[in-house]
C-alpha cells in the first residue's frame, strides 16, 4: 500500500494488488473502490463549510455514510476542514500518478 | 504504482464534475420548458404549447444522454434537483426570448465543458461534445426564427393566433 496523501486527522492509501483505496479516519480504517471513493468526495464536496460559522448549523456536526452506508462517520468543523483539503489533496495525487504514468 | 483511476474511469474527474453540473442545467432547461408550455395551455396557444412540450422531453434527453456518458464510462452521475422554475410570463414574445436566452446559457457551458476538455486532454468527451455543440446551434436558430415571426406578424388581434399556428414550422429548415 502506498501513501496517497496525508492531512492532519485523515491518511489515503491505494493498493494495487487489491486495485481498490484505504482511508485512515482517526478511529478506523476502510476500504474503498474507486466509485465510491467518488462518492465519498462527492459527499465531502456537498459540505457547506460556511453554514458551521454564519449559525444554520448550530452543531457543528456533518454525518457521512460511505461504502454503500457499511460506515458511518460524525466529524465536526475543523474535522470537515481537513478532510476537504483531504480529499482535494488525495485526487491531486492521483492526477499527478496518472500524468506521471501517461508520461512514462 | 499503478494508474487506478484511469482503469476504472475513462473521463478526466473535473470533466465529469462539470458534465454532472451540465446535467443540472439540462433538467432544469426541461422543467423550465414544461412551465413555459403549461402558460401557453392556459392562454389557449396550443401548436406554442406542443412545441414547448416537446422542447422539455428534448432536453431530458440530453440529460440522458450526458449521464449514461458518464455512467458507462465508469464515473458517478447524479441525478439532479430542480428548483427555482419561472411560471411567470408576460407574454409569448417574453416566453420565446426567456427560451433563447436560456439555449445561449446551454450554449456557452457545452462550449466551457469543450474547452475544459482540452485544457486536460479528455479527447473522448470532446469528440461526446460534439453532437451538443450542433444541436445547440440548430436549437438557437430555432429560437431565432420564432422571434423573428414576432417581428414579422405582430400580436395584435389575429396576429397571435396565426403566429400559434406557424410554430409548429419553425423546427423545419427554411426552403434551400
Amino acid at each position: 500500500m502506498k501513501v496517497l496523501h496525508q492531512s492532519q486527522f485523515f491518511i489515503s492509501y491505494q493498493c494495487d494488488k487489491q486495485r481498490c483505496f484505504f482511508i485512515e479516519f482517526p478511529h478506523k480504517t476502510i476500504k474503498l473502490g474507486f466509485c465510491q471513493l467518488l462518492a465519498f468526495r462527492q459527499q465531502v464536496k456537498e459540505i457547506d463549510l460556511e453554514a458551521h460559522f454564519n449559525g444554520q448549523n448550530n452543531h457543528g456536526m456533518e454525518m457521512l455514510m460511505l461504502c454503500n452506508r457499511q460506515h458511518f462517520f460524525v466529524f465536526n468543523t475543523l474535522e470537515c476542514i481537513d478532510l476537504k483539503e483531504f480529499v482535494t489533496g488525495t485526487f491531486a495525487m492521483l492526477e499527478l500518478n496518472s500524468l506521471l504514468a501517461t508520461s512514462v | 504504482m499503478k494508474d487506478l483511476v484511469r482503469q476504472k474511469l475513462s473521463i478526466h474527474v473535473d470533466v465529469m464534475d462539470l458534465l454532472n453540473k451540465q446535467i443540472e442545467k439540462e433538467a432544469h432547461s426541461s422543467s423550465a420548458y414544461l412551465a413555459m408550455a403549461s402558460w401557453c395551455d392556459h392562454n389557449a396557444l396550443s401548436y406554442s404549447a406542443d412545441f414547448f412540450y416537446e422542447q422539455a422531453a428534448e432536453e431530458r434527453e440530453h440529460m440522458m444522454k450526458i449521464f449514461r456518458y458518464i455512467t458507462d464510462n465508469g464515473g458517478t452521475a447524479f441525478s439532479p434537483e430542480v428548483g427555482g422554475v419561472n411560471h411567470d410570463f408576460k407574454s409569448l414574445e417574453e416566453i420565446f426570448e426567456t427560451a433563447l436566452d436560456q439555449e445561449i446559457a446551454i450554449t456557452k457551458s457545452i462550449h466551457n465543458l469543450v474547452g475544459k476538455c482540452r485544457k486536460v486532454n479528455d479527447y473522448t468527451t470532446e469528440y461526446f461534445l460534439h453532437w451538443f455543440i450542433q444541436e445547440q446551434m440548430e436549437e438557437e436558430q430555432t429560437m431565432r426564427r420564432a422571434l423573428e415571426l414576432f417581428d414579422l406578424m405582430g400580436t395584435d388581434g389575429l396576429g397571435l393566433k396565426l403566429l400559434d399556428e406557424r410554430i409548429p414550422q419553425i423546427r423545419d429548415k427554411r426552403p434551400e
